[in-house]
Formats: C-alpha cells, sequence, structure tokens
C-alpha cells in the first residue's frame, strides 16, 4: 500500500520535479527501472514510510512537524549558541509567543532565542523555532521592531515554507532513483532530510516564500498592536548596509535584497492599511543590550 | 539656523539624521496632513527624488518639486545620502551614537560552521527553558498595553512588475 501511493505520487510528481531540478542535466534515470520494493510492501506502513509519505504529500502532523524542527534547531545551536542573558531571551521569548497566538497556529511550542553572532540575520525552523542573532537584535530600536522581525520568521513557519522546500528536494531525490536507498528509520530519514547539520539554514527558499513571510509578518504584527511600519523599516536599515559587509553576507545570500523586499510590500499593501490605527512602538521598554 | 532646528526636530522625532532623502517607489499624493482623508497638495511620481521630513505612523512627510505633504510610509524609500556617508561605520554612528561598534573584526556565519554543525541537546534544553506559555505572554501584551487587532492578510500582488529600478545614484 505504501510502496503503491508513492509510486502514484512519484508519478503525478516526477514532472514537476524535475522541471525545478534545473539545469534538465544528464537524462535521469528515474521510472525505468523500479525502485527495489520497499521490504514492508504487504506490511503495514512503518512509522518511517508514513514519515515519509507525509513529508512528500505535504502532510506532516504537528508532531512529525515538530521533530524535524528539532533536528535543525538543535544542529544550528550547535553551530552558533544562545545568548546567556536569561532576562533578554524570556523578553523576545514573551514578543514572540505574542506575536504567534495572532496567527492560526497559536497552539505550537514556540521557542525563541537570540544566537551569539555578529551576523545579521533570523532564522526558522518547523515546528516553531524562531532565532535572531544579536547582529540584528542590536539594530533594532523598539519592541515593534523585534515583533515584525519574530513575524516575518513566524510567516516561514505557519506557511510551512522549509517543509516545502524538503518536499521539492526529496522529489528530486526520489526521481534520481534515490529512494532505492531504504531508510532505516524515522531518525535516519530525518538526518537525510535535514542534510548535514545545518546546512538548510544557508539554503534560499525561493523568493515568493520571503516576499510571502514579509506580508505575514507585517500582518501579525499589526494584529498583536505593533505599528505595522516596522519591518519595513527594519528591511529599510538593512538596505543601508553595503551589500559587501560580511555580516550580512548570508541574509544576501538567502534572501532578495532588502530593498526589493520593501518595495514588494509596497506594492502588496497600497492603500489597504491607509485606515489602520497607529500601532504600538514601546521604545521604552525594549529591551536593550549592554 | 534653520537647518539646525530641522536637524534637532528630527533627532526629537527619532528619525535618523541622514534620512534626508529619498526616492519615490509608487506614485502618491501629497497630503496636507498624515491621513489618507486629507486633502492632496499635489502629487509625486514613482521615481521622483525627495527630502525625507519626518515620519508619523504609516506616513512619511516629503518635500517634492517644491511642494511639502504626506505620503505612504511605503511608498518611499530612504537612500543613503549623498553627503559622503557611504561608510557603514558612518552610518551606524549617526543613527544611534550608543551603538557605535567597530566593524572590522565582526565576522558573520558562515556556511562550513552550518555544515559541521553537531546537535547540541544542552542548547535545546536551555532554549526549551527559556520557552513561555500563552498567558504569560498575553500577560507582558497587556502590561505594555497592546491589544489584538482584526487585519486580514495582504494578497499577493497582481502585478509582478519588479520594483522601481534603481534609477540613478541610488544605492544600498
Amino acid at each position: 500500500m505504501t510502496r503503491i501511493l508513492i509510486a502514484l505520487l512519484i508519478a503525478s510528481q516526477t514532472c514537476a520535479a524535475l522541471a525545478m531540478a534545473t539545469p534538465p542535466q544528464p537524462a535521469p534515470r528515474p521510472a525505468a527501472q523500479p525502485a527495489p520494493a520497499p521490504s514492508t510492501a504487504s506490511t503495514p506502513a512503518r512509522p518511517v514510510d508514513q514519515l515519509l509519505q507525509a513529508i512528500l504529500s505535504g502532510k506532516t502532523s504537528n508532531a512529525e512537524e515538530r521533530r524535524i524542527g528539532e533536528q535543525i534547531a538543535g544542529n544550528f545551536l550547535g553551530a552558533v549558541k544562545l545568548v546567556p542573558d536569561p532576562a533578554l531571551q524570556r523578553y523576545v521569548n514573551l514578543v514572540g509567543t505574542w506575536v504567534a497566538l495572532q496567527s492560526e497556529r497559536p497552539g505550537l511550542a514556540w521557542r525563541f532565542g537570540v544566537v551569539d553572532s555578529d551576523d545579521i540575520n533570523a532564522f526558522a525552523a518547523p515546528g516553531g523555532y524562531v532565532f535572531i542573532t544579536r547582529g540584528l537584535y542590536r539594530r533594532l530600536n523598539d519592541e515593534a521592531e523585534l515583533a515584525g522581525v519574530l513575524a516575518h520568521e513566524i510567516g516561514h513557519v505557519i506557511r510551512k515554507h522549509q517543509l516545502r522546500l524538503m518536499q521539492k528536494s526529496q522529489y528530486i531525490a526520489l526521481a534520481a532513483g534515490a529512494l532505492a536507498k531504504q531508510f532505516k528509520d524515522e531518525e535516519q530519514l530525518i538526518r537525510n532530510l535535514v542534510g548535514n547539520g545545518a546546512e538548510i539554514m544557508a539554503r534560499r527558499l525561493d523568493q515568493e516564500a520571503e516576499f510571502e513571510a514579509d506580508r505575514v509578518g507585517m500582518v501579525l504584527a499589526a494584529r498583536a498592536g505593533y505599528d505595522a511600519y516596522a519591518l519595513p523599516r527594519v528591511l529599510e536599515d538593512i538596505g543601508h548596509l553595503s551589500d559587501q559587509d560580511s555580516r550580512v553576507a548570508l541574509l544576501y545570500k538567502t534572501h532578495p535584497s532588502p530593498d526589493e523586499r520593501f518595495g514588494r510590500l509596497a506594492e502588496a499593501t497600497g492603500d489597504r492599511l491607509d485606515h489602520l490605527a497607529e500601532g504600538a512602538g514601546l521604545g521604552q521598554r525594549f529591551y536593550r543590550l549592554p | 539656523m534653520p537647518r539646525i532646528t530641522l536637524f534637532l526636530l528630527l533627532a526629537a522625532l527619532g528619525l535618523p539624521a541622514w534620512a534626508a532623502s529619498g526616492v519615490m517607489l509608487r506614485d502618491d499624493s501629497l497630503r496636507a496632513t498624515a491621513s489618507a482623508n486629507a486633502t492632496s497638495r499635489g502629487h509625486a511620481r514613482k521615481g521622483d527624488k525627495v527630502e525625507v521630513l519626518a515620519r508619523q505612523g504609516g506616513w512619511t512627510q516629503v518635500r517634492a518639486a517644491g511642494k511639502t505633504g504626506w505620503v505612504r510610509l511605503l511608498s518611499v524609500r530612504t537612500v543613503t545620502s549623498v553627503g559622503g556617508l557611504g561608510d557603514v561605520g558612518t552610518l551606524t554612528a549617526q543613527r544611534d551614537p550608543d551603538k557605535v561598534v567597530a566593524t572590522a573584526g565582526l565576522r558573520g556565519l558562515n556556511e562550513e560552521e552550518l555544515r559541521r554543525a553537531q546537535y547540541d541537546a544542552q542548547e535545546m534544553q536551555r532554549l526549551d527553558g527559556q520557552a513561555v506559555n500563552a498567558e504569560e505572554a498575553r500577560r507582558h501584551a497587556a502590561e505594555g498595553q497592546l491589544s489584538a487587532i482584526r487585519l486580514d492578510y495582504l494578497p499577493a500582488p497582481q502585478v509582478q512588475a519588479s520594483p522601481a529600478s534603481p534609477t540613478g545614484g541610488f544605492e544600498f
């Protein structure tokens, strides 16, 4: 059963997957040789097969999503540590959780962390993990700007952007016949999906995903009572930095330019927020780094 | 003297003192006050260079071709002024003197480090330990007098046209 489902799925998705695999290198050797039968063909689906199916079909449960995100977040924290400042970390969790409560996934176990890096960036992992670097935090002027940045990352989580990226990369792997390599258990599958360490954090999502996260971020921050324009202000500020600055190298590699993002937000917003009441900035209680 | 007054005014408004020039990203009218209902005093066109005077809520006050008025904040983007402020250190210093950081010696995250990273269970424990629950978050929001409002998500823009292309003298 499992196998049939996967086969059907491949059949229906291979074209899309191949179309995405740029450039169409030496003709892939897909369907010709049917993938060696998963040994479980006739037995009830094993957890690992269920998980693979869930990812391929884009229907992961919250628990499955969490396990994937947990692996990514844990690997990420292997590369860069949390800033050892409990008051700062608590403050960021209070702000971030409040913003996340305005989303359609308030019940995720949201976790926010400021990581000890001069890099100017923020990150998300599936299941509710959100990180901001000390370098970016230091540039912020008030709580609304913090809320805006966190809200952009919350946008990636609730719209499952990274899972979609994995889904696509798995399609490509499957099309290339990699399914032949059977996954022993869920751990192995998750490790395979996540790849080496936290490299997935340095992978570029499609640009539309970034623009979407900006739109979602602006709205979530406004729903939470904050100044909706704080996020575009941060983009504007980062846009003033030289793109040669090493602190924004990864940001520029993985995101459209801040100026382009600002422009897209302008296009998406138009006159829609003309009558929005002015939101709060809360610069007074913003936790400032020593 | 008026120049100094303007500078002080900008400083008082919390505006970055360098934000003296901007470029229009879209056509917009120059409103008499920072409100959608205000009377129009004229128009600024996409690509126009403007002087950025003040910000209030979702509005930015600009001077365009001698006329002053308020446009939507997202209609205009500030650009680095041409007065030799191209250097990051200078900008940082101007943005907030307390935040001057020496950029030399700072380094960003690098991909190799990310790739080699090993799962850190101890840090994950710390991360879990600093989480807050919904009730705590609501209380904190209430302390800041934040109240939730209803607002629909913004649809993706219909036109896929690229945003205002950088016109001459435009830089990050």
